[in-house]
């Protein structure tokens, strides 16, 4: 068998998500408040870019 | 009446031609030359390339917008820039070819007070034999690629439905490609997509690059901090990389692509091949084809565009060591150092240097990425550029210009990994600044604070919503300009 390259391996060893990760990820609840946080801190990055 | 001529009507262009009309209203002329009678928002092409959009929905036609704006669109191609005008006329001008089917190869020239070049790049296909729709492999830098590889991913599918195995390759197809994030994000959409239709488990899905590492995306990968731990965007991706289930081949630069196999190089200088049945590999960009020509006829291309065929601005050319480069290497103002009435913009102005850490193989090829100039910087450009015209016309040639260095510049990026409005996902990324600064923060180079990824369904809809509400702006409706770059 061919060894594993080291990307292979890096990939194989990269923590998996958890259970409530994946859930979270997925609510509609949660996701909504990361919606906002994420467009907030978009928003403000956009604004400090214009001199 | 001053006439500001603008090459290019994709991200940049368009948005310096709609902030210079509605700064400077009917007072001067504004005409806008690009070869295309459509603009089109690029990052959406992703999902008609997978077949969830169709070609009109991230598509429009710009002549009824300029009509509307009073703004003069010539669908025509620039060929050439006379920056000091020629021996019978003492104004810069340019040479244009009509493309416009009522008069198609038509040349003609338009003299310019201020010309902002933003033609994008031209997609070079041509430096890797066989690589794309005319040779071997799909792409999606255009609308109608992304449509021909939807039908082609369509073919995979119903294979996979009879029970066939397939290999689909995605990715960047050659050692200078820029773009990864591009490519990543086709790579979890089609994914994405297998899974949806049912078919994932017979298919193999591999993701190409000329990364050194997963999550460098050409901006030398990122330090987040998360759950109280500084992460790697490295170690970031390749967590969703195990978690979908997509291999990954990375320093690797495509040298051909046959049909059904493609060879590449990696950085160690060994070469392999890659058995594929569907291959989706962006090029490398370069500049679009113009030449320059002094008053006296001599040809000054050199002198005006960066070997790579983009324009050189106010950036520091000057070629040092990596532990060298620095954050004011970087233009600010995006002004011609020789024609201060010249401004290059988007991805048409050429960049001093990468962002990744250069590599070469030891035959000698060149692996690392090119630095993106990704959609909100382009436009933070046209706007800065437009704003410092209007400031020159108002207060003459000592008029204080505006700057936007994409070292002072945070970026947002939204690598959609899926659509639908429930079961849809995105890596939605920030970082600040854009051009890592060591000194201002030591370690990783940029603000910890500003620097984030989170995958998860709310960045998808951030990338829908980004997508309506650029078409909106782009179609120059009701309050456009309140919507930020
Ligand atoms: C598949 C894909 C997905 C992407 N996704 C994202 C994303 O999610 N987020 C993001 O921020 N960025 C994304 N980008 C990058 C983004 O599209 C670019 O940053 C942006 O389009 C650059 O704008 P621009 O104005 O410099 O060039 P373009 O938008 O390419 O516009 C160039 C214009 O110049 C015209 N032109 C060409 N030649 C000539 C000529 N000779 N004379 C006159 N006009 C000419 C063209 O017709 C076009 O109108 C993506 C890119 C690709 C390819």
């Amino acid at each position: 068998m061919e060894s594993m390259s080291e990307v292979d391996r890096n990939i194989a060893e990269a923590p998996l998500p958890t259970k409530g990760t994946l859930r979270r990820r997925k609510s509609l609840g949660y996701q909504m408040t990361r919606f906002v946080a994420f467009n907030f801190r978009m928003l403000k990055m956009v604004t400090r870019a214009h001199h | 009446m001053a006439r500001i001529v603008i090459l290019g009507a994709g991200i940049s262009g368009h948005t310096a031609a709609l902030h210079l009309q509605r700064q400077l209203k009917n007072k001067h002329e504004i005409v806008v030359v690009s070869p295309n009678s459509n603009w089109n928002w690029i990052p959406s092409n992703i999902w008609v390339g997978v077949g969830k959009m169709s070609k009109s929905q991230v598509t429009f036609p710009l002549a009824p917008i300029y009509r509307r704006k009073h703004i003069d669109f010539r669908q025509a191609k620039a060929v050439a820039i006379h920056p000091e005008g020629d021996a019978s006329e003492s104004k810069g001008f340019v040479d244009i070819v009509y493309t416009d089917p009522t008069k198609t190869g038509e040349e003609a020239t338009l003299t310019y007070d201020f010309l902002i070049v933003a033609t994008g790049p031209k997609l070079n296909f041509a430096a890797t034999p066989g690589l794309g729709p005319e040779g071997n492999s799909w792409s999606v830098c255009t609308a109608n690629h992304a449509e021909q590889s939807a039908a082609a991913l369509e073919g995979i599918i119903d294979a996979l439905k009879r029970g066939e195995r397939k290999t689909l390759v995605i990715g960047v197809g050659h050692g200078t490609c820029t773009c990864e994030g591009a490519a990543f994000e086709y790579t979890f959409n089609v994914e994405h997509e297998l899974r949806e239709r049912g078919v994932r488990d017979l298919a193999d899905v591999v993701y190409l690059s000329n990364e050194y590492d997963l999550g460098d995306l050409g901006v030398g990968g990122m330090i987040f901090a998360q759950n109280g731990f500084e992460t790697s965007s490295k170690l970031w991706t390749e967590s969703l990389f195990r978690e979908r289930g997509v291999r990954a081949i990375l320093r690797a630069h495509v040298e051909q692509v046959d049909p059904g196999v493609i060879h590449y190089e990696e950085l160690d200088g060994s070469r392999h091949t890659l058995d594929f049945d569907f291959a989706m590999l962006l090029p490398p960009f370069r500049g679009v084809e113009m030449k320059a020509y002094a008053k006296n006829g001599d040809d000054i291309t050199d002198e005006l565009f960066a070997p790579n065929g983009f324009l050189r601005v106010d950036a520091d050319y000057a070629s040092k060591p990596y532990d060298e480069w620095a954050p004011e290497d970087w233009p600010k103002t995006y002004q011609c150092p020789r024609y201060d009435n010249v401004f290059g913009v988007g991805i048409a102005f050429a960049p001093p240097h990468a962002i990744s850490e250069p590599r070469k193989s030891p035959n000698g090829t060149v692996i690392s990425p090119a630095p993106p100039r990704t959609g909100m910087p382009s436009g933070v450009m046209g706007r800065t550029v437009a704003l410092s015209i209007v400031e020159r016309l108002r207060h003459g040639d000592q008029a204080k210009l505006h700057t936007a260095s994409m070292a002072d510049m945070g970026a947002a990026c939204i690598a959609s990994a899926g659509t639908g409005l429930r079961q849809g996902s995105a890596a939605a990324i920030t970082m600040f600044p854009i051009i890592p600064d060591r000194r201002r923060f030591p370690g990783s180079g940029r603000d910890l604070k500003e620097t984030s990824g989170e995958i998860g369904l709310s960045g998808h809809w951030t990338k829908l919503l980004l997508h309506y509400l650029f078409i909106y702006k782009a179609k120059a409706r009701w309050g456009w300009f309140l919507i930020p770059e």
